[in-house]
C-alpha cells in the first residue's frame, strides 16, 4: 500500500501550503515542524476534511481528489482523540468496526479491553489515545493519519507511550503519517521524517540524515544542532574543503558545496574532548580552549567549551561516566577534536532559499 | 504608609459599590416575586380549581394545547436544517439570514398579526385560495409558528454550534456519510440545546397573544381567552386560565434547568 501526494497545495488568506510531494509506503512518515508550519493542514488535505487548490492523493493508486472523507479510507485520529463524548469506549471503538474480531484484536493489544464499559469522561489521557487509535484502526483504514497523538499528555507517559505506539504502528501494514513538533517523537515514531516550515517540506529522509546531515540551517537548528558555524572556503578538492573558521583552520567534508562561505555544524554527541596524555594527531581538527560551564543534566552532561582562536562557544555533550574519567571537575584547559566525518557542511545557498 | 492607606480606601469603595449592586438586584428580583406572590394569596385556590373544569376554560386550553404542539413541530421541522446551516456555515451573507430569524422576536407580535393578516387573510392567500385562515386553528398555528420558531432556530443553531467539529471529521474519517454522522454524533450532541429549544418555543406559542389576536381571535386560545374573560367578567374571572398559563411556562423552566446538566458533561467534570 502507498500514499502518494504529489503537486499538492492549499492557501486562506493567511496561509499557503505546498506544493508538497510526499510518497509514504507501509511505513511510518513523522512529519516533524513547527507549530503553524502546515503539517495539520497536510492531514486534513488527505483526509478530505479541507479541499486542496492543486495536487492530488493517490492511496494505493486510487486518486481521492474529490472524494468525501468516508470514502477515502483514511483514519485521522486528533490530538486529543476526538472520541465521541456521549458514548462508552465500546461505542466509540465499535463505531465503525469492520467485524468484532478485530475490536477484540485491537482492544487486546492496546491495552483498552478493561475500558470497554467506561465513559469517555472518565479516561486519562494517555487511555484516551489508544481508545481513539483502536476506534481508527477497527474501522481497517487504508492510511492512518495522526496529529500530535501525544502532545497533551504528561512526561512520564508520553515517554513510555512514545515506544508502546512506535511498536504498535510499525507492525502496521499500511502507510502511516505521524504529525509532530517535537523531534524525539519523531525520530522515535518515524521510519523516515519530513521536516516541515512555512507550508513546504524543507527536508525528507531517513533520522540519521536529517539529524546528522541537514540540507538547510533551519533543519539544522530545528533539529537541535546548537553547534552551527559560518565559515569561509580556503580550499577544495575531490575529498573535502579547508574551511577558515576564526582564527583556525579546519578540514571538513565536501559534499560538492560551491559556496565561498557555508554553514557548518557537528552534533554535541560529536566533539571528542581529549585525555590530557593522549597523542594529538592535528589533522583531527584540534582546538584548545577552556571550559566556560559545565551542567549535569540528569543523566548527560552539557560542558560549553570556548576555543581560543574563535568567537562561539562549542557545545558539548557527554554521558556521565565519560566525564567523571576524563576528570572535567578540576580541568579547565581541554582539547577537542571536531573530527572531519562528525562535521557536517551546509552550502550557503541552503541558506538563502530559508 | 502611604500605600497601606490608599488600599484601605480602595477596598472600602469596593465594599460600598458591592452593597449597591446587591441592593438593586434584590429589589428586581423582589418586583419579580410580589406580582406571583399576589397571584396565590389575593384568589382562594377553592375558587380557583372550581373554576377550572368550566367549559371556556378547558375548550380554551385545548385549543392552546393543539396550536402550540402543532407550531413547535412545525417550527422543528422547518427550523432544524436552518439551525444546521447557520451553525456550519461561514457564507458570507450568514448575518443578513441570521438578522432575518431575529426579526420576528424584535417585531411586536400585534404588528406580526397584521402583516401575517395582510398576507393570509381574505384579502390575500386565504381569500386567493378560499381558506378561511382567520376564524381556524390554521390561524393560531401560523401565528404562533411566526412569533415562536425564531426561538427554536437560535437555540438549536447555539445547541449545534456547541458540537465540537472535529467529533464530525472524525465520524467522517471513520467512513460514516454526512447523514450517519449527523444521526449518530451531531445530533445526540446537540440534543439537549435543541430539546431546550422545542421547550421555549413551546413556552413561547402557548403564551402568544397579540399576532394570534389579529390573524384569529376565534376559535380562542388561552390568551386570548384570558382578554376576552377580563372584557366581560372582570379579573376574577380570567383568573383560573391564568393559572394553566402559569403553570405551563413554570413546567417549561423546570424543563429547561433540567437540560441545563447534561448527562455525559455530568460525568466527565
Amino acid at each position: 500500500m502507498t500514499l502518494e501526494i504529489s503537486g499538492l497545495k492549499a492557501a486562506n488568506d493567511a496561509f499557503t501550503l505546498g506544493p508538497i510531494d510526499l510518497t509514504v509506503d507501509e511505513e511510518i512518515l513523522s512529519v516533524l515542524g513547527p507549530s503553524g508550519c502546515g503539517k495539520t493542514t497536510l492531514l486534513s488535505l488527505v483526509a478530505g476534511i479541507l479541499d486542496a487548490d492543486a495536487g492530488t492523493v493517490h492511496l494505493n493508486g486510487t486518486d481521492l481528489t474529490g472524494l468525501p472523507p468516508e470514502d477515502r479510507g483514511t483514519a485521522y485520529v486528533f490530538q486529543d482523540g476526538a472520541l465521541f463524548p456521549h458514548m462508552t469506549v465500546r461505542e466509540n471503538v465499535t463505531y465503525a468496526a469492520d467485524s468484532a474480531a478485530v475490536v477484540d484484536e485491537l482492544t487486546e493489544t492496546l491495552a483498552v479491553a478493561d475500558l470497554m464499559d467506561r465513559t469517555v469522561g472518565t479516561l486519562s489521557g494517555g487511555e484516551r489515545q489508544r481508545v481513539a487509535l483502536a476506534r481508527a484502526l477497527a474501522a481497517r483504514p487504508d492510511a492512518l493519519l495522526l496529529d500530535e497523538p501525544l502532545a497533551n499528555l504528561d512526561a512520564p507517559i508520553k515517554r513510555r507511550l512514545r515506544f508502546e505506539l512506535r511498536d504498535f504502528l510499525s507492525q502496521l501494514d499500511i502507510p502511516v503519517v505521524y504529525v509532530t513538533h517535537d523531534q524525539r517523537q519523531a525520530t522515535t515514531m518515524g521510519d523516515r521524517i519530513a521536516v516541515m516550515r512555512d507550508g513546504t517540506v524543507r527536508q525528507a529522509g531517513t533520522a540519521e540524515e536529517i539529524f546528522e546531515r541537514p540540507a538547510t540551517r533551519f533543519v539544522a537548528e530545528f533539529t537541535g544542532s546548537v553547534n552551527l558555524f559560518t565559515a569561509d572556503v580556503l580550499d577544495r578538492d575531490d575529498d573535502g574543503l579547508c574551511l577558515a573558521w576564526g582564527d583556525t583552520v579546519l578540514d571538513a567534508p565536501a559534499y560538492g558545496v560551491e559556496s565561498d562561505t557555508v554553514w557548518f555544524c557537528i552534533r554535541p554527541e560529536y566533539v571528542m574532548l581529549l585525555r590530557e596524555d593522549r597523542p594529538v594527531d592535528e589533522r583531527d581538527n584540534v582546538l584548545r580552549g577552556r571550559i566556560r560551564r559545565r551542567v549535569y543534566q540528569g543523566d548527560d552532561y552539557v560542558v560549553e567549551f570556548q576555543p581560543d582562536a574563535v568567537a562561539d562557544p562549542i557545545e558539548i555533550r557527554l554521558p556521565t561516566p565519560v566525564y567523571e574519567r576524563l576528570s572535567l571537575d578540576d580541568r579547565d584547559r581541554v582539547r577537542v577534536s571536531l573530527k572531519k566525518r562528525a562535521i557536517h557542511v551546509v552550502d550557503d545557498a541552503g541558506v538563502r532559499s530559508e | 504608609m502611604f500605600q497601606t492607606d490608599s488600599t484601605t480606601e480602595t477596598f472600602e469603595s469596593r465594599t460600598d459599590w458591592y452593597r449597591v449592586g446587591l441592593t438593586l438586584g434584590a429589589l428586581l428580583l423582589l418586583y419579580y416575586l410580589v406580582p406571583l406572590a399576589s397571584l396565590l394569596l389575593s384568589q382562594s385556590p377553592g375558587a380557583v380549581v372550581e373554576r377550572l373544569g368550566d367549559g371556556y376554560v378547558i375548550a380554551a386550553t385545548r385549543n392552546s394545547l393543539v396550536t402550540a404542539t402543532a407550531s413547535t413541530l412545525l417550527s422543528a421541522t422547518f427550523g432544524l436544517p436552518l439551525a444546521y446551516w447557520l451553525a456550519r456555515t461561514n457564507f458570507g451573507g450568514k448575518n443578513a439570514i441570521l438578522t432575518l430569524v431575529l426579526l420576528p422576536l424584535v417585531f411586536p407580535p400585534i404588528v406580526s398579526g397584521m402583516l401575517l393578516l395582510q398576507v393570509f387573510g381574505p384579502a390575500g392567500l386565504g381569500g386567493l385560495l378560499s381558506v378561511e385562515v382567520t376564524r381556524s386553528l390554521v390561524g393560531i398555528v401560523l401565528a404562533q409558528t411566526f412569533v415562536a420558531s425564531p426561538f427554536f432556530v437560535v437555540t438549536a443553531k447555539a445547541a449545534f454550534e456547541s458540537v465540537d467539529r472535529r467529533l464530525e471529521y472524525a465520524s467522517r474519517s471513520l467512513g460514516k456519510d454526512g447523514e450517519t454522522t449527523f444521526r449518530k454524533v451531531t445530533l445526540p450532541l446537540a440534543k439537549p440545546g435543541i430539546v431546550a429549544g422545542l421547550t421555549l418555543t413551546f413556552a413561547r406559542a402557548m403564551g402568544e397573544f397579540g399576532a394570534t389576536l389579529m390573524l384569529a381571535y376565534y376559535p380562542r386560545t388561552l390568551p386570548v381567552q384570558i382578554w376576552q374573560s377580563f372584557l366581560t367578567d372582570g379579573l376574577d374571572a380570567a383568573f383560573p386560565v391564568a393559572v394553566v398559563l402559569v403553570g405551563v411556562a413554570v413546567v417549561s423552566l423546570l424543563v429547561i434547568n433540567a437540560l441545563g446538566r447534561n448527562p455525559w458533561r455530568g460525568e466527565s467534570e
